[in-house]
């Protein structure tokens, strides 16, 4: 399943999703299909700065930093993080010299559908809300482009629900938990209305909240990604989905072997918590 | 003075100075053309969330100029700047084409002290972030893919 190179670029995918592995090897996947020779790059050391709000020299010296090391690889830029993505038109090139052409993963894809309609060959039957939110609109339309791909894939009937959650995506809700907890309830009751198979999220950062919803059973939940790499045929293996399912458990699925590579200490206090938290509807 | 007996610069303060100069030049910009009418806040999806909520733009865009000056923020403008996440739908509501996002945005930077202001909101920052991106990471990736892409 793959088409002849026709362009190499660099996949800047961000920080967070580096929980998500399946994620990453999906978007790697599905661009190398269409032909696209996809160089990945992120975490800590590609930030974009965004999460340093309270210190602007930190921020502008990792936004140097990037759009530096992004400059030095001379290729167009495929960014999958809206963070990421909107930072870098408001703030990273308006104090570096940005050189290369950055296009977001969903634009890309949509861009592309006439080459990626061919390759969506397995039905996936699925009656799905897409959880979306008012922001990010204006940078790249993605309430209108991931339904518009979501309904490429056979078997996929995407459910128009009418609920657009605030802000651009569910990562900075903690600091406002009240939003959180709406964003929760509004999201589970689109599903319920919609008598929906599953909810599907647009960004990772809203995948790990409303992930929570499925490991509450409340309604199953994917990436859009999940979908589309179904579709083609790609299998891989949703292990903070599992992790996040097993809440207390996930210590036992992880294994000693593995959590001793990031300490069981740091893996108690950082990591456990995220894994066993559940949204309060 | 000798050059040995000149102050040595310190070559960190160039780190971040032109995005910096970017957001001083953004604040300048948005102290000039905003006339106070409110309408990004009344149409915000967010401002029912604040601390300190209010029913007139009017009354709280004043306060979040302040910050942006450097001055005291009142309790419902920082109550909004603290709830803001940029859910953009001021933008298109802005008669004046401030960018009322932008103005958020540098208002919640230099209210939490990240533009050399004194601070009027306290930061919440997580000290295992980047630490937790990359044990999550360890767990997900190969060395080789650990190696490689990041």
């Amino acid at each position: 399943m793959s088409n002849a190179v026709t362009e190499a670029v660099t996949f800047w995918y961000g920080c967070n999703v580096l929980r998500h592995g399946d994620i990453i090897h999906g978007c790697l996947d599905i661009l190398r299909a269409l032909g696209f020779n996809a160089a990945p790059v992120g975490g800590p050391d590609y930030c974009c700065g965004t999460v340093k709000d309270s210190n602007q020299t930190t921020a502008g010296g990792m936004a140097t930093r990037t759009v530096g090391r992004l400059n030095a690889r001379e290729r167009r830029v495929v960014a999958w993080c809206p963070s990421c993505h909107s930072h870098m038109h408001d703030f990273m090139e308006r104090a570096n010299e940005r050189r290369f052409e950055i296009t977001y993963l969903v634009e890309l894809l949509h861009m592309n559908r006439d080459r990626l309609a061919p390759l969506l060959v397995h039905p996936v039957p699925m009656r799905v809300v897409l959880h979306q939110h008012v922001g990010f609109n204006e940078f790249v339309p993605v309430n209108r482009m991931v339904p518009e791909l979501l309904r490429m894939i056979p078997g996929v009937e995407v459910v128009d629900h009418g609920y657009l959650a605030p802000g651009y995506m569910c990562a900075s809700f903690a600091a406002v938990p009240a939003a959180l907890r709406d964003i929760h309830h509004n999201t589970a009751t689109a599903a319920r209305a919609g008598k929906a198979d599953a909810v599907v999220t647009t960004f990772h950062q809203c995948y790990r909240e409303i992930i929570g919803l499925d490991a509450a059973g409340v309604v199953p939940v994917y990436n859009y990604i999940h979908l589309l790499s179904q579709s083609m045929g790609l299998s891989y293996r949703d292990e903070y989905k599992e992790w996040k399912r097993a809440g207390e458990g996930a210590t036992e699925l992880i294994g000693a072997e593995r959590i001793a590579q990031v300490g069981m200490q740091f893996y108690e206090r950082a990591m456990l918590p995220e894994l066993k938290s559940r949204p309060k509807l | 003075m000798s050059d040995a007996a000149k102050p040595k610069a310190d070559p960190r303060a160039k780190i971040g100075a032109r995005l910096k100069e970017f957001q001083k030049s953004e604040v300048e910009r948005i102290l000039s053309t905003c006339t106070q009418c409110g309408k990004c806040f009344d149409v915000c999806p967010m401002a029912r969330y604040s601390k300190a909520p209010a029913t007139d733009g009017r009354q709280v865009v004043p306060g979040v100029l302040a910050v942006l000056r450097g001055e005291q923020g009142s309790p419902a403008a920082l109550g909004w700047i603290t709830a803001c996440m940029r859910s953009g739908v001021c933008v298109p509501a802005c008669p004046d084409n401030v960018d009322p996002r932008m103005m958020m945005r540098l208002a919640r930077m230099t209210a939490l002290g990240g533009r050399e202001q004194p601070k009027q909101l306290e930061p919440k920052e997580d000290p295992d972030y980047f630490d937790r991106i990359r044990a999550f990471g360890r767990l997900q990736l190969t060395d080789e893919e650990l190696k490689d892409w990041t």
